[in-house]
């Protein structure tokens, strides 16, 4: 069986994601034994469009990413999003928070009309195209990472949790965010990250998106009973706009 | 097998001498809470702890295990008996793990769990501090006197240590300076026990345990699933926090081969959405309220119909666990008793 050629793209976003892949340092001599990498900016200098695998990073924020992203899904057998920048939108959707034009004013001041500055609202990968795995987090979890290179390499196909972040949090042994009168993602947040923020003394940041099935009400309720109120949970949830 | 008394001075030279016996898992504080840990020195053992945060149930069920690798030349069982001791095991605690010896030996003997069972010797420690939620007097769980293998009580200044096996007797045979614990001794002991009882009931549990089951299978329409799982986040954290809770979800990864690889468990809840999803994406219990109620029928119903006891000890975890303050299992059977 010959290896699956993958190109990975960067669209809006901070690159940190890839840098996780180029941060596997020996393993990438390993996952360079089932796949064949053909394009990727920041990893290599050789370039091909002919590939299975699409590797997506970052966000969708102007109309030509919209075309480029839709060219790549024609040519891609499979889909994979990147980060949380790529499976939810993640920071770049802040700017969804207000008329564009403010935003465009505070981000280039005089210049913001500029042809070149012209810029949208922004999208996740899925609100435009299909995709067909999701590698959740921001940044990624690099054992996550090679565990679905390594699902895909063999046909098999990957299991993501959908469960809440509080999952892991209690595997780990740690004391509730809410014991510390804090405001916690991890009650609606998708698990798979092993609790990382809250072992290591902060509430979940939410940077993996919403379960599938999140019971917001709840959140509510919550709220009440902790002395918070929607308005606070909502500020939270802004960060990475789940 | 016979009860000693020793200073607290000798006791801690004691527990000194079990660390450089053997692997030491005690309790011991994290923030202002209490878990167990390896210990490393007598000094940071707390009996004085209410709870801890997990049960010690992870040093038989680890929240994640090999069971094996594999190749393609066959597999390789990971199991492992290294011996080691439990210190401060709370009476509650160590009748949810000789539920959990049952369970596990019953039809298929759990080679994983009874291995590292039987590698254990663990030492039952009396209440000294009760914790906010605790109703395991009203379950008759609030101290034990048989199965261990060893029981420390606090009694003033000193330490009365029974030893219940050989194993424990092995080890208490350790000890220095200890006198044989005169009736006086045994009848503080008693007095506690008798204290403890009354004090480990902060939820007040008014229905009848032993009328459970049958109060249960009366209420599987019971509107109080519905209210209650409307809440429900389906976190499992009352699951996770549970020392009776056993259920847990086998899992493959390859290795860069895509040939060779491990197999893995770790713990799982019946309060998670897709916990019952099976193949073809169907999920018997896609509604949070027949996870809800299925979890309180194992408690309350299942569990005791299997092994003839409640398969609820009364720590109370689940209750402080729970974010959305839905999971008092003493709330539930007293609604059901009284319906």
């Amino acid at each position: 069986m010959s290896k699956p050629r993958v190109a990975i793209f960067d669209f809006a976003c901070c690159e940190g994601c890839q840098l996780q892949i180029v941060n596997l340092e020996a393993e990438i001599v390993d996952l360079l034994s089932i796949i064949e990498p053909v394009q990727w900016r920041e990893g290599m200098s050789d370039h091909s469009d002919d590939y299975d695998i699409a590797i997506i990073e970052g966000s969708i924020t102007r109309p030509e990413d919209e075309e480029r992203i839709r060219k790549i899904r024609e040519k891609a057998k499979i889909l994979v999003a990147l980060g949380a920048c790529a499976t939810i939108g993640g920071v770049n959707k802040l700017k969804n928070h207000g008329p564009l034009e403010d935003m465009q004013k505070t981000v280039y001041s005089k210049d913001f009309s500029l042809p070149h500055l012209a810029t949208m609202q922004t999208k996740s990968v899925a609100d435009v195209v299909k995709v067909d795995v999701y590698i959740h987090g921001c940044p990624i979890d690099k054992k996550e990472f090679t565990y679905i290179i390594r699902c895909l390499g063999a046909g098999k196909t990957p299991n993501i949790p959908d469960y809440p972040v509080c999952v892991e949090c209690k595997k780990a042994g740690n004391i509730c965010r809410y014991e510390y009168n804090e405001i916690c993602l991890g009650p609606v947040i998708r698990a798979g990250c092993g609790a990382k923020c809250p072992s290591n003394g902060f509430w979940c940041f939410g940077c993996r998106g919403f379960v599938d099935d999140p019971n917001v009400n709840a959140a509510r309720d919550v709220m009440e009973k902790y002395g918070k109120t929607m308005k606070d949970l909502e500020e939270k949830l802004m960060l990475f706009n789940t | 097998m016979g009860t000693k008394k020793v200073s607290q001075k000798d006791f801690e030279k004691w527990v000194e001498k079990l660390i450089g016996l053997q692997k030491v898992f005690g309790v011991q504080s994290k923030d202002d809470k209490y878990e167990f840990g390896a210990l490393l020195k007598a000094e940071n053992l707390r009996l004085d702890y209410d709870i801890t945060i997990l049960p010690p149930k992870k040093y038989f069920l680890p929240s994640t295990e090999q069971l094996f690798s594999f190749g393609e030349s066959g597999f390789n069982s990971s199991v492992d008996g290294e011996p080691f001791i439990l210190f401060g095991v709370h009476p509650y605690d160590f009748v949810a793990i000789r539920q959990l010896d049952v369970l596990f030996s019953m039809k298929n003997n759990d080679v994983y769990y009874q291995t590292r069972r039987n590698a254990a010797t663990i030492i039952v420690c009396d209440v000294e501090n009760i914790s906010e939620n605790a109703f395991s007097g009203f379950l008759g769980f609030d101290h034990v006197e048989k199965g261990f293998d060893l029981l420390v009580t606090k009694t003033g200044s000193d330490y009365l240590v029974e030893s219940g096996s050989d194993k424990g007797k092995k080890l208490l045979s350790l000890m220095e300076n200890a006198v044989d614990a005169q009736a006086a001794d045994i009848s503080k002991r008693s007095e506690k026990w008798k204290k403890n009882r009354e004090l480990l009931k902060k939820q007040l549990l008014k229905a009848n345990v032993n009328e459970l089951p049958a109060a249960l299978g009366k209420a599987y329409d019971h509107k109080i699933w519905n209210e209650k799982a409307e809440k429900c986040f389906s976190c499992g954290s009352c699951n996770l926090v549970c020392p009776t809770c056993y259920c847990f979800d086998v899992q493959d990864d390859f290795g860069w081969d895509l040939k060779s690889g491990e197999r893995t468990r770790s713990w799982d809840g019946c309060m998670i959405e897709n916990f019952a999803t099976v193949a073809g994406d169907h999920n018997f219990r896609k509604n949070k309220s027949d996870r809800y109620r299925h979890r309180y029928y194992r408690k309350g119903k299942y569990v005791p119909e299997k092994i003839g006891e409640i398969a609820c000890v009364g720590c109370g975890r689940c209750i402080s666990a729970c974010v959305a303050r839905i999971a008092n299992p003493v709330e539930i059977f007293n609604a059901v008793a009284e319906a």
